[in-house]
């Protein structure tokens, strides 16, 4: 098509509003429609996850020997320290296993309804996608295997986070120490309830606990069973007092380095009777408090 | 058979023409654009560099902008565009501000082009150390206004500084890649 020269000077110089108008217009969208943003996301972290996979295990790999070399530099110091510990777990073993029986006992005399046992999928972090906004990593997932939104995620040591993207393949795990994440806990030895926000530094503050029964420095932290994906007593962390009046969890999971972690299912696994006048939830998001649930009478 | 084409009157003077050529001049003019493509999926990759999520705009940014001031053609506003979309799904930050920034960097190079090219080096690294103090103020603001709290300003900060410490580096990587690879057609 003839085009005068000055046309096309006009219309090249056009271009870049026109573009940066495109670009205002797709902060707009992503803030407007977040699922095709995600979708997007996901698919292209879906193309690539074996790629990450690939760059990761070497790194794993000298991780594992640099581990081994530093492993035989302490090796005595180790050992005396192991066997110190093996004498005092050895009684603790014992005081388990009398707990064990006399737990099966009380509960056989109780007609116990044992819990259902959720089921779950070990993934291999490929990447980490903690960003300046957001504390996050991306799990690469076998494609048979159901992974939902809002399942938890656990590593050997405690609660690392929830679901909140699954891809065919892949999904993506929000920390508990992101600045969006609020979890109900119980503090164990004060037996107080209170919200775990994250603020994307590594120690996620503890708030909304009561007044009059205040944190104990070193207490161990679980999950209440608040909400309904998320049941009571998983390990969560610590009190730490950072300086008085502001008391943080120091989380059980490594969260700088995991590795592998564990996507528990635990949706649906209480399931409240229909009854006249019972409001039913809005799907998704929905939270109550079950007064039949398993460990309420040990926290509350 | 080969037809016979007389010899042009000032030999040397006519670029080769052919599809070798042309192969060869669409790679070496897609260098830039490669370059940050590739730059980007590799920063996006796990390798557990520290300032690693700081590191990509920094490297982002300069590049374009160093372009843009000398070989507009080889980073055109499209090419931009292209390269802050896949910056974007790459990066899980709030859509479209890395686009919005790397469009903007883009056009202050481009207009201030004629002064730019001119000037003394260390007056054109500060002119980019002032325009991404702007352009990361800029995506400080759209992410508190997106995320609806204030985010840390400190990695901000940082992003920055390395964006300008990173620029010496990447102007020397940038003449030599302009003077040995996209300029060196005839000589190949």
């Amino acid at each position: 098509m003839p085009v005068s020269i000055q046309f096309r000077q006009a219309l090249g110089k056009l271009v870049l509003p026109a573009l940066i108008l495109v670009a205002c217009g797709v902060i707009l969208l992503g803030k407007a429609d977040r699922g095709l943003i995600e979708k997007l996301r996901m698919n292209t972290a879906d193309l690539l996850a074996p790629a990450y996979g690939l760059v990761a295990w070497p790194q794993e790999k000298l991780r594992w020997v640099s581990g081994n070399l530093q492993d035989i530099r302490n090796l005595e110091a180790e050992n005396i320290r192991l066997r110190a510990e093996n004498t005092s777990l050895r009684h603790w073993y014992d005081v388990a296993a009398a707990l064990a029986d006399e737990n099966a006992t009380l509960k056989a005399n109780l007609h116990w309804i044992p819990d259902n046992a959720p089921t779950f999928v070990s993934g291999r972090v490929v990447r980490d996608t903690s960003g300046l906004y957001a504390r996050a990593v991306l799990l690469s997932l076998n494609p048979d295997t159901a992974v939902r939104k809002g399942g938890i995620a656990l590593d050997g040591a405690g609660l690392v986070g929830r679901v909140t993207e699954v891809g065919r393949r892949s999904a993506r795990v929000l920390l508990i120490t992101d600045s969006s994440s609020r979890l109900p806990v119980t503090l164990e030895s004060s037996h107080a309830a209170a919200i775990m926000a994250g603020d994307n530094s590594a120690l996620p503050r503890i708030i909304f606990y009561p007044q009059d029964n205040v944190p104990i420095e070193g207490e161990r932290v679980v999950t209440n069973g608040e909400i309904e994906s998320l049941p009571a007593g998983l390990p969560v962390g610590h009190v730490h007092y950072l300086r008085p009046g502001q008391p943080v969890v120091v989380p059980a999971a490594d969260l700088d380095h995991v590795d592998m972690l564990r996507v528990f299912d635990y949706e649906d696994s209480v399931v409240p009777p229909d009854a006249p006048g019972r409001v039913p939830l809005p799907s998704g998001g929905g939270t109550m408090p079950l007064p039949t649930h398993s460990d309420q009478g040990l926290h509350g | 058979m080969k037809t016979f084409t007389p010899p042009p009157i000032r030999p040397g003077i006519h670029p080769r023409s052919g599809l070798g050529y042309r192969i060869d001049h669409g790679v070496r003019s897609s260098v830039p654009f490669l370059f940050v493509f590739f730059a980007t999926l590799v920063l996006s990759a796990p390798l557990n560099l520290p300032g690693q999520v700081e590191l990509m705009p920094a490297i982002i940014m300069a590049t374009i902008f160093l372009w843009s001031v000398f070989v507009p053609a080889l980073m055109p506003s499209l090419a931009v565009f292209v390269l802050g979309i896949w910056a974007d799904i790459l990066s899980f930050g709030p859509a479209g501000v890395m686009l919005l920034m790397m469009l903007i960097v883009h056009g202050v190079a481009l207009s201030g082009r004629y002064t730019l090219a001119r000037v003394n080096f260390f007056v054109l690294w500060l002119v980019f150390g002032v325009v991404m103090v702007g352009v990361t103020a800029l995506q400080w603001v759209l992410c508190c206004a997106l995320a609806l709290h204030i985010v840390e300003f400190l990695p901000f900060v940082f992003e920055t500084v390395l964006a300008f410490g990173s620029f010496p580096v990447l102007y020397v990587g940038f003449v030599w890649t302009y003077r040995f690879v996209v300029n060196n057609a005839d000589r190949a």
